[in-house]
């Protein structure tokens, strides 16, 4: 065979490996794919109310708007007359929270209260006791943690006030035992995740009563107008 | 003698070609099945190709699955067409969604499963004597099939732990007519992958994970 022809035939040769290796790259086939995923959890807390709010010492008043559980926590209530002629020793109301989290929680309070009374001896914010009753958590999905009360609890406690040996007027000495503790955003509770991995159907929860108490006193007349805002953040 | 020579090199030029594509086309195919889905996200996404002649790469992006999101569910369904002129098999392995937290986001928390295998058009293989199986325990859509657990926890019949390594999902016979050197439209099967995560109060985070889908000579079953 001459050598040129024999050049030829190797060049072809040459030339059909490519379009060989072409033709298998050109197929467009693949024997792979990929599915990426993600996913994002942000930090969730919500409150609401824990249930129907109970009242003592009440003479008149009531409860105007109940809570109702689960729901949005927007509960009124009528404390009655809390002057000498309600010879209860205490006025009290226990509003039922709920709380939910999956980040460690804290919940504030803060207070105003408004009276139509002019002299020292109108009910002020220190006359108002209040305080973080037994905290709950159970059933299925909440997790198990330990919360820090940052009140003294039930502000009825004999611990928790008493008479001014001065002036002669009850008061919630304790720490945040009284609302003007209260009278900017203020720490009441706090702690660890509240929930497990559960979904929002789950109704369990952290629950706690906040406690209110009036000590029927020779308050000045007039009427008193208390409102307390509970917020729950995770920081 | 040199147009001899030269019409014997180009046959088998031509021979090699022919040969080449013969041996290579549609032996073992997977592409996108069409346009994803994506239902009850809060935030969410999902992204690839509507054509099934392009490659499988898909996006998730369930979104928010905290409580913010109120959606009992978010669904996604991945169309993935497949091709061969052999049985085959599909595999899925998975990297990433290895969470410390156990409250985080874990791979049982993803459902996953398959369904609605189907002809992809006129050129789909239909064999009698044997027929397309999801392995167990793959074959169901996980949005239906959703439980409580003992702890609270959402359960599905199937999830991403489910997956050990590469795992077989799918196998059967041949998928396809003929042994066209390109995709085509109408020349497989296409099935559903159906991911779901349930909105909970999952330990706040970002979570992230890539399956890997693999066509492969499979149990040699008849047509």
């Amino acid at each position: 065979m001459p050598r040129h022809t024999t050049k030829i035939i190797f060049k072809l040769n040459l030339f059909t490996v490519l379009l060989v290796i072409s033709a298998v790259a050109c197929l467009g086939q693949s024997t792979t794919g990929t599915v990426s995923m993600s996913a994002t959890v942000s930090k969730f807390v919500e409150i609401n109310s824990g249930g129907s709010v109970t009242l003592t010492g009440n003479s008149g008043g009531g409860v105007t708007t109940d809570g109702v559980t689960n729901s949005p926590l927007a509960v009124s209530i009528n404390l009655g007359e809390v002057g000498p002629s309600n010879t209860n020793s205490f006025v009290t109301a226990s509003v039922p929270l709920k709380l939910r989290s999956n980040a460690s929680y804290v919940l504030s309070a803060s207070a105003t209260v408004t009276s139509s009374g002019t002299t020292a001896s109108r009910i002020g914010a220190a006359d108002v006791g209040f305080g973080l009753g037994t905290i709950s958590r159970t059933g299925l999905g909440v997790n198990s943690g330990s919360d820090t009360n940052a009140t003294s609890g039930d502000p009825t406690l004999p611990a928790n006030g008493s008479v001014n040996g001065t002036t002669g007027r009850y008061e919630f000495t304790a720490v945040r035992s009284n609302l003007s503790a209260f009278s900017s955003s203020t720490t009441a509770l706090s702690g660890p995740i509240i929930m497990n991995a559960v979904p929002r159907s789950n109704a369990n929860g952290l629950t706690v009563p906040a406690l209110f108490a009036v000590k029927p006193q020779f308050f000045e007349n007039g009427t008193t107008t208390i409102s307390v805002t509970f917020t729950v953040t995770a920081p | 003698m040199r147009i001899r020579h030269f019409t014997f090199a180009l046959l088998i030029l031509l021979v090699l070609i022919v040969g080449a594509s013969n041996t290579s086309a549609q032996a073992l195919d997977i592409s996108s099945g069409g346009q994803p889905t994506i239902i009850g996200a809060v935030s969410g996404s999902v992204t690839g190709s509507l054509d099934v002649r392009n490659d499988l790469v898909v996006t998730i992006n369930f979104g928010e699955v905290s409580p913010l999101n109120t959606n009992s569910i978010v669904k996604v369904v991945v169309p993935i067409a497949i091709r061969s002129n052999q049985p085959y098999q599909v595999a899925v392995s998975m990297s990433g969604l290895n969470n410390a937290n156990a409250e985080a986001v874990q791979a049982s928390d993803v459902g996953f499963g398959l369904q609605n295998i189907r002809v992809l058009g006129g050129a789909g293989k239909i064999c009698t004597q044997s027929t397309h199986i999801i392995r167990s325990p793959f074959n169901d859509d996980p949005a239906t099939s959703v439980t409580i657990g003992s702890n609270g926890r959402v359960v599905y019949p199937s999830t991403l732990a489910n997956l050990s390594g590469s795992t077989i999902i799918l196998s059967g016979p041949q998928l396809s007519k003929n042994n066209s050197s390109i995709r085509q439209q109408s020349d497989g099967y296409i099935f559903d992958a159906i991911f779901t995560l349930t909105p909970q109060f999952f330990a706040a985070g970002v979570s992230s994970a890539t399956l890997l889908f693999n066509i492969s000579a499979g149990p040699n079953v008849p047509c």
